[in-house]
């Protein structure tokens, strides 16, 4: 399984662009950050994030840069690209579309 | 968008294609970054190590797995298959050595033999002209004299035209011993047409061809370097040619070999409207144009085709209707290559037939290897491999022979096109632009590709087909006739087929060559010297003093001793020169009042006939009193036969246009072969006369001939004739330029040396052909045999002769070869007409060639299966049959 069944196709993308829109981070931090952020309730197995992460990073919307980290290790961080920030734009779009959609039909009366 | 992406994650792209090490090495680390931190985070909250590493590992899942997974997203998979099946190659490659040797030898021959012969097609055909816009220059298909071609650069709008003659032999001096050098007449305008800068000092200026005062000449790199060791003051020396003072004006740089590689000398027309036979029928010119900025080639042909009937009124006398008849304007690159491009296609598609017989032997060989491999290959097949990972695995097989072959193929091109060049005769144009550079070695590279793949297609197909199960259970020893053996049949008739095809041709050029080497020219050729004389101005400034010093110097050689015979001649047959002037014959009434036919003069002293042996068929040869005697001629057989048809020539009367008193035909000499050895005479010439060397024998301007080739019939070596013609010419009080001196039988050979060039090449080709065909037909009887052992063994234990055993065998071996002679001689007639004008005298579809190499190719073929059918013979059946 490439995504956890909770997760809508194609949303982990979205996710991780708007995480690293905000500051670079390495892996284990976004994936921290993730569980923070949706307290607990959107949590990606890490076996998942990686692969997803390089996809991104394949496609050109995040640049990886190595540092060192206090503990002496080499740590990859992702940075959003310009074109990143153009697919994030477009995502939300899609995602605002969708969601209020959904939350249409779902509100609908008797 | 696209484009951006592309170009950002171009390095990304690079990196995992090429620092895989790497790019494994970050993945690594950037895993364990992930699990290292969580372990911290959670000893942090209090965990054990060993607890906390257990939980984040559980928390991560499979690691190897997420790894594979980011890999994948970087699309290189195809990489990795690429290096297993490269490695794989190398292995099984390794391991059969005598295969790959004997593959990549063979590839190598065709690969090498392409490239050589594509080397010399890419320099002479396809490469551009080493001049600015080559694009815009042009070759006209018409010649001009001087009045026509000064009539046509005032007239014509779309481009600049330049016409030159080349070929002139002109004495030249400067201070020592004259010499004799070979150049070029041109307009001015050639050199800014061309648009080569000079190496040094400038080109004529517009106009200089024109006024005779203007005496300016250009010296090529190679004349310069030679006779005035690269003087860097020359510009603006006085150098004589031919006993009048020119200046240097300019040297050309090195690669420069316009009209001609042989041109030592660039010398301007000098127009001179007031010299008419000299402005009107001198030199027949062709030209060369550029043209102007939106001028179109057929914008050039319209005005040369308008300018054609106005140009014909500016004769003084009527021209024939068939001058420029067939006026045509062609890219320039095709006008300089002329003829030679029959001739390298001919050489491109007989080494195209070598490659083809190559990868079919390569094909053969996989074939017969494949047939060894198909247990490996049912059990690569069997533990999972796809038909399509097997394919490509054999594919890569035969593209990393094919590599190998590639790299032994350039280095036997670059050979091979060194050997081309000595082979090929030294005039063929531009035959020093031929390298190797990148377009060549490009496409070797295409080439290799394309012949690993094609040898390698029937391999795979054959291992696609292979029938798993039966294989394994068969334990790979299959019986009759399986895809293996058709593929392999087909193969083998495609290669006798081309094979067939290649002797066809070089026999074919072999007879043709025969025909010209056996061809009476009609004068002796064996024990002939000829030298050219070239007089200093000194001397022949003035005819009376040219005559006597010319009659004072034969008469001095003719009593030299060890000299035979001895006479002198203006053009000497065979080598490309001819003398024209225009005649009235008495009795014969041109077409239309003015069109005077045009002859070729041959002004010789008496004893010509006799030292050449030319045969006079009536009347007389010329005598000592016709030198100050009657004006007198001799025509030749064609000639009497065309104006005086069923009449006696002798008595008959001619003379040049614009001579006073009749001449008397004296003899009628039989013809000989002047033109070249197919021909007496160019199309343009209608007739050929001889006249007498004396005052009176004049040429169309008016003067005597200067220079003159002595003719010798003599058993001396060529430096004692070059000494004793010195001491003749000093003894006769003249100073003179003396050519190389050469024999009758070497001019001869010259006149053959493309054709035999070529047929050499050819026969070569058609022997590799034979030899690389005979390989294949051994390779698929051997396998035939050795796959019907059993067959053989249990028949011959069953009670039949050895004799049959042969019989089964030769019945194989006559499938091959009369199915590919064949095929072979249908192709031969099919593409026997490319070949026609190649071929002097011989049918492209001659049936004792083609009846011959059917034989030859079949004996061969036949020897080639000796050893197969032997083996076959001597099968013993107990060891057959206890085998199973």
């Amino acid at each position: 399984m490439s995504r956890p069944p909770d997760l809508v196709q194609g949303t982990l993308d979205l996710l991780l662009l708007k995480i690293l829109a905000l500051e670079p981070m390495n892996g284990h931090a976004i994936s921290r950050r993730l569980a923070q952020v949706s307290d607990d309730e959107l949590r990606v197995s890490d076996g998942s994030l990686y692969p997803a992460l390089h996809k991104l990073e394949q496609e050109g919307w995040i640049v990886a840069t190595w540092r060192t980290t206090e503990n002496n290790r080499r740590a990859k961080f992702y940075t959003l690209s310009r074109l990143g920030r153009r697919q994030l734009e477009k995502e939300t779009q899609q995602w605002s579309r969708l969601a209020g959609a959904i939350t249409r039909v779902v509100n609908l009366r008797a | 968008m696209r484009i951006e992406r592309w170009i950002s994650t171009l390095p990304l792209r690079w990196r995992s294609l090429v620092r895989r090490g790497r790019v494994e090495r970050d993945l690594d680390d950037e895993i364990h970054d992930h699990l290292e931190s969580q372990i911290e985070e959670l000893v942090a909250r209090g965990l054990e190590p060993a607890e906390a590493e257990r939980i984040v590992r559980d928390r991560f899942g499979h690691v190897d797995l997420a790894k594979e997974r980011c890999r994948e997203t970087r699309h290189m998979d195809f990489v990795d298959a690429l290096l297993q099946d490269l490695r794989y190659a190398a292995r099984t490659l390794r391991r059969n050595r005598g295969f790959a040797a004997t593959t990549i030898l063979t590839l190598a021959l065709g690969i090498g033999a392409n490239t050589a012969v594509f080397s010399l097609v890419d320099g002479i055909l396809l490469s551009r002209l080493p001049y600015p816009d080559p694009e815009r220059l042009i070759g006209i298909n018409a010649t001009y004299p001087n009045g026509a071609f000064a009539a046509l650069r005032d007239d014509i709008r779309s481009m600049d035209v330049a016409v030159y003659a080349e070929g002139h032999r002109f004495t030249m001096q400067s201070g020592g011993d004259p010499i004799s050098v070979s150049g070029a007449r041109v307009s001015a305008e050639l050199f800014s047409i061309l648009g080569v800068p000079p190496a040094l000092g400038r080109w004529p200026r517009a106009g200089e061809d024109g006024s005779p005062r203007d005496r300016v000449i250009v010296l090529s790199h190679a004349l310069w370097s030679a006779e005035f060791r690269g003087d860097p003051a020359i510009v603006g020396r006085s150098v004589a040619i031919d006993g009048i003072a020119h200046e240097v004006i300019g040297v050309m740089p090195p690669g420069f070999t316009f009209p001609s590689s042989r041109t030592e000398v660039w010398v301007p027309l000098g127009l001179d409207p007031t010299n008419a036979p000299r402005y009107w029928a001198g030199d027949f010119m062709p030209a060369i144009g550029r043209l102007r900025p939106g001028a179109t080639r057929a914008q050039a042909l319209g005005e040369l085709k308008l300018f054609q009937p106005r140009v014909v009124q500016l004769f003084p006398w009527r021209m024939p209707p068939t001058w420029n008849q067939d006026l045509a304007v062609v890219p320039l690159q095709e006008a300089v290559v002329g003829s030679v491009r029959s001739r390298l296609m001919i050489l491109i598609a007989s080494v195209g037939l070598i490659l083809a017989i190559a990868c079919a032997n390569v094909a053969n060989l996989s074939l017969s290897r494949a047939a060894t491999r198909e247990r490996e290959i049912a059990v690569r097949t069997a533990i999972g491999a796809s038909p399509a990972r097997i394919a490509r695995q054999l594919l890569t097989e035969c593209l990393t022979l094919a590599a190998a072959g590639a790299v032994v193929g350039v280095v036997f091109g670059t050979q091979a096109l060194a050997m081309l060049k000595r082979v090929l005769p030294a005039d063929t144009p531009r035959l020093h632009e031929a390298q190797l550079n990148w377009r060549v070695l490009a496409f070797t590279a295409a080439l290799s590709i394309a012949a690993g793949c094609v040898s390698g297609v029937a391999p795979v197909l054959h291992a696609l087909r292979l029938r798993v199960r039966s294989s394994i259970e068969a334990g790979g020893r299959g019986g009759g006739r399986s895809v293996a053996v058709s593929l392999r049949v087909v193969l083998t008739v495609a290669q006798i087929a081309c094979a067939v095809l290649l002797v066809i041709t070089a026999g074919l050029l072999a007879r043709s060559l025969w025909t010209l080497s056996t061809i009476d020219t009609g004068f002796r050729t064996g024990g002939v010297t000829v030298a050219r004389i070239s007089p200093t101005m000194a001397v022949c400034g003035a005819p009376e003093r040219c005559v006597a010093f010319y009659r004072a110097f034969e008469e001095r050689i003719r009593s030299a001793a060890g000299v035979q015979g001895a006479a002198l001649v203006n053009t000497l047959p065979l080598t490309g020169a001819i003398a024209k002037r225009s005649f009235e014959l008495e009795g014969f009434t041109p077409t239309s009042p003015n069109a005077a036919p045009l002859f070729w003069l041959n002004v010789v002293t008496p004893d010509y006939f006799s030292v050449l042996n030319i045969r006079i068929d009536s009347g007389r040869a010329f005598a000592r009193r016709d030198l100050d005697g009657a004006p007198v001629a001799i025509v030749t057989a064609t000639t009497a036969e065309r104006f005086w048809p069923g009449e006696n020539p002798v008595g008959q009367h001619v003379r040049f246009v614009g001579e006073r008193a009749w001449r008397e035909v004296v003899g009628v000499a039989s013809d000989v072969r002047g033109y070249d050895l197919s021909r007496s005479v160019p199309e343009f010439i209608a007739g050929v006369v001889y006249v007498p060397h004396s005052l009176t024998g004049t040429m169309e301007d008016g003067r005597i001939p200067v220079d003159m080739t002595l003719v010798l019939r003599t058993p001396i070596d060529a430096n004692s004739v070059a000494a004793m013609i010195r001491n003749a010419a000093r003894e006769s009080g003249g100073e003179i330029a003396l050519g190389a001196i050469t024999s009758m039988e070497s001019l001869r050979s010259d006149a053959m040396a493309a054709p035999s060039a070529t047929t050499s090449l050819l026969a070569a080709m058609a022997l590799l052909g034979v030899s690389l065909g005979c390989i294949g037909v051994y390779g698929v009887l051997s396998f035939l045999v050795s796959r019907r052992t059993r067959d053989f063994g249990v028949r011959l234990a069953l009670g039949a002769q050895p004799r049959d055993v042969f019989w089964l065998v030769i019945k194989e071996a006559a499938i091959l070869c009369f199915g590919g002679i064949a095929i072979g001689i249908g192709g031969a007639m099919l593409v026997g007409r490319w070949l026609q004008s190649e071929l002097h005298g011989v049918s492209p579809t001659d049936p004792v060639t083609y009846a011959g190499v059917a034989i030859a190719v079949a004996i061969v073929t036949l020897i080639a299966s000796y050893a197969p059918t032997r083996r076959a013979m001597r099968v013993d059946p107990l060891i057959v049959i206890r085998e199973d």
